[in-house]
């Protein structure tokens, strides 16, 4: 069988101490999942259930307390946050809850930025910039600051930058969470039709079952602090899949009633 | 007057622009109400103790006619400027080169902090006795006033930086230059402007008060010098022209606040 992607087995984790009386308490325990090439896997789990701290230690901005994390083979850090190697080499992207574009860049600037540190400015990499902000529907906004942005154009924006550099990888904290429906339906078409176009390997954490279902391959439910695997769903519902009617779904119902059930 | 800003005032309300109006003339009759003080002020206490404003304008024209005023500002401005300089640039690298080292900052940040309560005026006579009575010991003075503002307002500046910023630069594959330079140094730029205001009219006052003390030439000589031959018009004129130069600066720091904050959402029309 081939080996899989991102492969973690007995993750842990907790914080440093708060307090000298009480020791911390574990965010996550006995974790273990596997995510393979190309896969679009989604994460869902209950508010508070260390889901932000898992895509922390994945993209390597935070450091594992136990268990073993491999990327393409490669161990991360156990309990050594010096020797963390953020994003590993631009080989994963990240899309973090809140967009972080940085307030005094404008949207073009904000998604040439990874481009701009990389050193992989040129002419070619800027058109497909430019060609992005165009397709996420941006166009017109090149020169506005994120301030001037509204929500959603802002999370298309953090979005984008992530995509300008083509990661292998991204991972992708309830980017749609603080969205209104009609937007967040929008998203979720547009990023599904640019997955299909890169067949990139998502891994997207959500707190709606619905958008569990509506994108994802597969589902892993955790469950509330610390979290471990709740329960593991193909979803074989058929792509390209509509986003919008994806409730009428015949496997939907059942699939749903399942997912909630575990999230309890 | 541009087309935009005839845009905006064919946007704005009749009462508004009365009530702007008002601001303006209230300001203008507050000034001339203020002439009008010195003056009775002068007629009051007599040319010893308050110089008429009329000679002191005379003197100002005649000084600067002679060249002598001249010199006296650009020694002033001169110092300033150097002593800022220095006091500036050290409070910027040190905060730098401090945030790579967080246990040497948490061993030396209570001296540092310690420090800020020194004196630092009273410290002008050690440094005569230490650097001379050239220019050092008043760029000493004037580096050091700069420094403290400069430093405290950068270090407290990189402390508050989003992490969640620095974390999306490095994922992003920015190394630790890059986020010095563009994360961490724009974040702080509001921190470092607010400072500047304090710390460019302290580095004026800080070198006119060295020129009291040390030296033969520079504004705060004028001012000294005229008090001990009794030439009460003679200390006007120089606080005046003094003033004048810190205001100029003021007015040259809001120009380039507003240039380099443009992106600022809030406080995009706040003037100090």
């Amino acid at each position: 069988m081939e080996e899989p992607l991102l492969e973690i087995r007995g993750l842990a984790k907790r914080f440093a101490k708060r307090s000298r009386r009480e020791p911390a308490p574990w965010v996550i325990q006995d974790l273990t999942f596997s995510v393979s090439e190309g896969e679009f896997l989604t994460i869902i789990g209950p508010s508070g259930a260390g889901k932000t701290t898992l895509l922390n230690i994945i993209a390597q901005i935070d450091v594992a307390s136990g268990g073993e994390v491999r990327f393409q083979s490669q161990c991360a850090p156990i309990d050594d946050p010096k020797a963390l190697q953020p994003g590993l080499a631009c080989r994963i992207g990240y899309v973090t809850q809140d967009d972080h574009l940085l307030p005094w860049r404008t949207t073009l600037q904000n998604v040439l930025f990874p481009l701009t540190v990389q050193g992989r400015l040129n002419a070619e990499t800027r058109t497909r910039a430019e060609m992005l902000i165009r397709t996420a529907g941006l166009g017109g906004f090149e020169n506005h600051y994120p301030h001037e942005l509204s929500g959603g154009m802002r999370k298309r924006a953090a979005l984008i930058r992530t995509l300008v550099y083509n990661p292998p990888v991204i991972l992708m904290d309830e980017p749609f969470g603080a969205l209104d429906a009609q937007t967040r339906t929008q998203l979720q078409e547009d990023l599904l039709r640019l997955w299909n176009l890169g067949k990139k390997t998502i891994i997207f954490v959500t707190h709606d079952i619905a958008e569990a279902i509506a994108l994802g391959d597969r589902t892993l439910v955790l469950s509330r602090q610390p979290s471990r695997i709740a329960g593991k769903h193909a979803i074989t519902i058929p792509r390209p899949r509509d986003v919008r009617g994806i409730m009428t779904h015949p496997e939907f119902g059942a699939l749903y009633q399942r997912i909630r059930a575990q999230l309890q | 007057m541009t087309l935009r800003e005839a845009a905006i005032d064919l946007d704005t309300p009749a009462p508004v622009r009365s009530r702007q109006h008002a601001v303006t003339l209230g300001r203008v009759a507050l000034a001339a109400l203020l002439l009008l003080a010195w003056k009775l002020s002068a007629e009051m206490a007599g040319p010893l103790y308050f110089a008429d404003p009329i000679k002191v304008v005379q003197r100002i024209v005649v000084d600067t006619l002679s060249g002598s005023l001249l010199r006296d500002t650009y020694v002033t401005l001169r110092l300033s400027a150097i002593g800022f300089a220095l006091g500036c640039g050290l409070g910027i690298v040190l905060p730098f080169l401090l945030r790579r080292l967080p246990r040497l900052t948490a061993a030396v940040e209570p001296y540092i902090m310690a420090s800020v309560g020194i004196p630092k005026y009273a410290l002008v006579p050690l440094f005569i006795l230490w650097f001379g009575i050239d220019d050092a010991p008043k760029l000493w003075l004037v580096g050091l006033l700069v420094f403290y503002v400069v430093f405290i307002a950068v270090f407290a500046g990189i402390r508050s930086v989003d992490r969640g910023l620095i974390d999306m630069a490095r994922v992003a594959g920015a190394g630790e230059a890059a986020i010095a330079r563009e994360v961490i140094w724009n974040s702080l730029l509001p921190f470092f402007f607010a400072a500047l205001k304090i710390a460019l009219p302290r580095a004026v006052s800080a070198a006119i008060i060295g020129e009291f003390l040390v030296g033969n030439e520079g504004l705060g000589y004028l001012i000294e010098h005229s008090r001990q031959n009794l030439d009460t018009v003679g200390v006007f004129a120089g606080i005046v022209v003094a003033t004048a130069l810190v205001l100029a600066i003021n007015a040259l720091l809001v120009t380039v606040d507003r240039r380099v904050n443009a992106w600022r959402p809030t406080d995009r029309h706040m003037q100090v």
